[in-house]
């Protein structure tokens, strides 16, 4: 026994038996992580709509619009996606609640100091909005449907859709923050306990959505979408070596939580967690898919080029189990 | 006018056993479902035989002055109560913010559906009697104080005593104050 070990001994006797905190915080499973990854992408695809749009309409740059006010395909897919991802991301949520029926509790009340409390209003708010873009880059398709209430939305509110976009793009901005300030703001979490988390959760979620798009577009305007999802990707990288070294930098309680997390055998589905992390969400989910879209720009023909968005939306995905898990078998604050 | 109550406990873990009447008192006074506690006992050891310390304790919510759990609660079912603080089950959704928010792991998701925790026995508080616990406890180990009354009785425990309260780092300002068992003759 060394000299350190003799003098810092210590053993712990409790009979503290709560499973949900017993032997480590188990509190959120599968529903949490994919609700984080659904709220992703679906802030991730009304942020590159909206700008998609308004870059079309004030610049002039981009893909060929549909014709009648109508945007490209992509867009408007990825537009109609946007709130349908995230309705079934929200299903999830409802589903984690101990007590669903009291749902309504979220809306009779507004905790200033709550993230979760400002969260569930701005998810209320963004569906308006993301409906009204996702009906106004589709109109056409609407208007020969001849529904008198569509009609009327449309007509009053036509001219204005990069208006609703602009606006849209900062809720998208707001919804990809929010997925990863949700977990941030928990000191007694040392892993979670990373501000620069709101920021990897919203460009994995922008790298994700553009990941989606690329493989929904139609070949001509694929090129746009691979550019975005690059460009994403190696800010992603950055974002990830910032959250990384600000971790095992840090005093004791975070560089721990770090080191659980990027070099731990602590297994998740049968792989620890060091394999998860640098196997497959750096190695699979970014830095392949990074080289397969560089190369492909640069005129490399690539046999299968679903191969990388496939990769950017399993890494992004896995990315959020990650972090909601360690987080979780991490020792609370000491 | 009676000043506004602020309550918490001192707990003076030099005359703690161990003996765990804390925990059935409390389970009998509040229902608690199988399998869960609200307080629970703990043994900690310390140094390298033969120089061993032990302390005893009976550990429970903090009653914090600042409490994550209430600052995150996104309902205001966790809330302030004349110093202790309380969750609303008829407000709680049951998303267990709560639990990742607290740094002493004091509470529990209710097979009822709602989060639950320690109350410091507010239904007897407000009847004027002690917690369940306290008034079960053989060596008076356990203490409800009132921070507010001017007879200082939780001042006067502590006075000359070594005194610590639980992760103070956290910024959580605990109700809890712990006479170390340190103070023990020959400790």
């Amino acid at each position: 026994m060394t000299a350190e070990t003799t003098a810092a001994a210590t053993e712990l006797v409790s009979t503290k038996m709560n499973p949900n905190v017993i032997p480590h915080l188990h509190i959120w499973e599968w529903h949490i992580p994919l609700y984080l990854f659904l709220g992703g992408i679906a802030g991730g695809l009304l942020v590159i709509t909206s700008l998609m749009i308004i870059v079309k309409r004030k610049f002039g740059i981009g893909p060929k619009d549909e014709g009648d006010g109508c945007p490209c395909l992509a867009v408007r897919i990825g537009s109609l996606l946007s709130p349908a991802l995230l309705g079934i991301g929200m299903l999830f949520l409802f589903l984690d609640l101990a007590h669903p029926l009291y749902v309504w509790a979220f809306y009779t009340t507004v905790q200033p100091t709550s993230p979760m409390s400002a969260g569930s209003w701005i998810l209320i708010a963004f569906f308006p909005l993301a409906i009204l873009q996702a009906a106004l880059v589709n109109k056409k398709f609407l208007r020969e449907r001849n529904i008198g209430i569509v009609n009327k939305l449309i007509d009053w509110t036509e001219d204005h859709l990069t208006v609703v976009a602009l606006v849209n793009a900062h809720i998208g901005v707001g919804i990809g923050i929010y997925t990863g300030i949700l977990l941030s703001f928990f000191s007694a979490r040392p892993l979670w306990s990373s501000s620069i988390l709101g920021m990897l959760f919203l460009v994995s979620g922008i790298s994700s959505a553009a990941a989606l798009m690329l493989l929904l577009a139609p070949d001509d305007e694929k090129p746009v979408y691979s550019m975005i999802d690059a460009n994403a990707i190696w800010i992603e990288l950055v974002v990830v070596g910032l959250f990384v070294l600000g971790g095992i930098t840090g005093p004791a309680n975070n560089s721990g939580a770090m080191m659980h997390l990027i070099a731990g055998n602590y297994p998740m589905a049968g792989l620890p967690y060091m394999l998860w992390f640098w196997g497959i969400f750096v190695a699979l989910g970014l830095v392949i898919p990074l080289l397969l879209e560089f190369l492909e720009a640069a005129g490399v023909h690539i046999r299968f080029p679903q191969v990388a968005p496939v990769l950017v939306l399993v890494g992004g995905l896995v990315l959020r189990f990650l972090i909601v898990f360690a987080g979780q078998t991490y020792h609370t604050f000491m | 006018m009676a000043k506004q109550k602020n309550y918490g406990m001192v707990i003076d873990t030099r005359v703690c056993v161990a003996c765990s009447a804390c925990v059935y008192a409390c389970k009998s006074e509040n229902a608690v479902p199988e399998g869960f506690c609200r307080d629970w006992v703990v043994q900690e050891t310390e140094g390298a035989y033969p120089r061993l310390r032990m302390e005893n304790r009976s550990e429970r919510c903090q009653h914090c002055a600042n409490a994550p759990c209430v600052t995150y609660c996104p309902t205001g079912a966790s809330h302030y109560s004349d110093g202790t603080v309380q969750v609303n089950s008829s407000r709680c959704t049951g998303c267990k913010a709560c639990l990742a928010a607290c740094p002493y792991d004091a509470r529990y998701v209710h097979p009822d559906g709602y989060v639950d925790k320690c109350s410091l026995c507010k239904h007897r508080l407000d009847e004027g009697l002690d917690t369940a616990c306290a008034s079960v406890c053989p060596t008076a180990s356990l203490n409800l104080v009132d921070y507010n009354d001017p007879e200082g009785k939780a001042e006067k425990m502590m006075a000359g005593k070594e005194v610590y309260r639980q992760k103070e780092h956290a910024g959580t300002n605990p109700s809890l104050y712990w006479i170390s068992a340190s103070n023990k003759p020959g400790a």
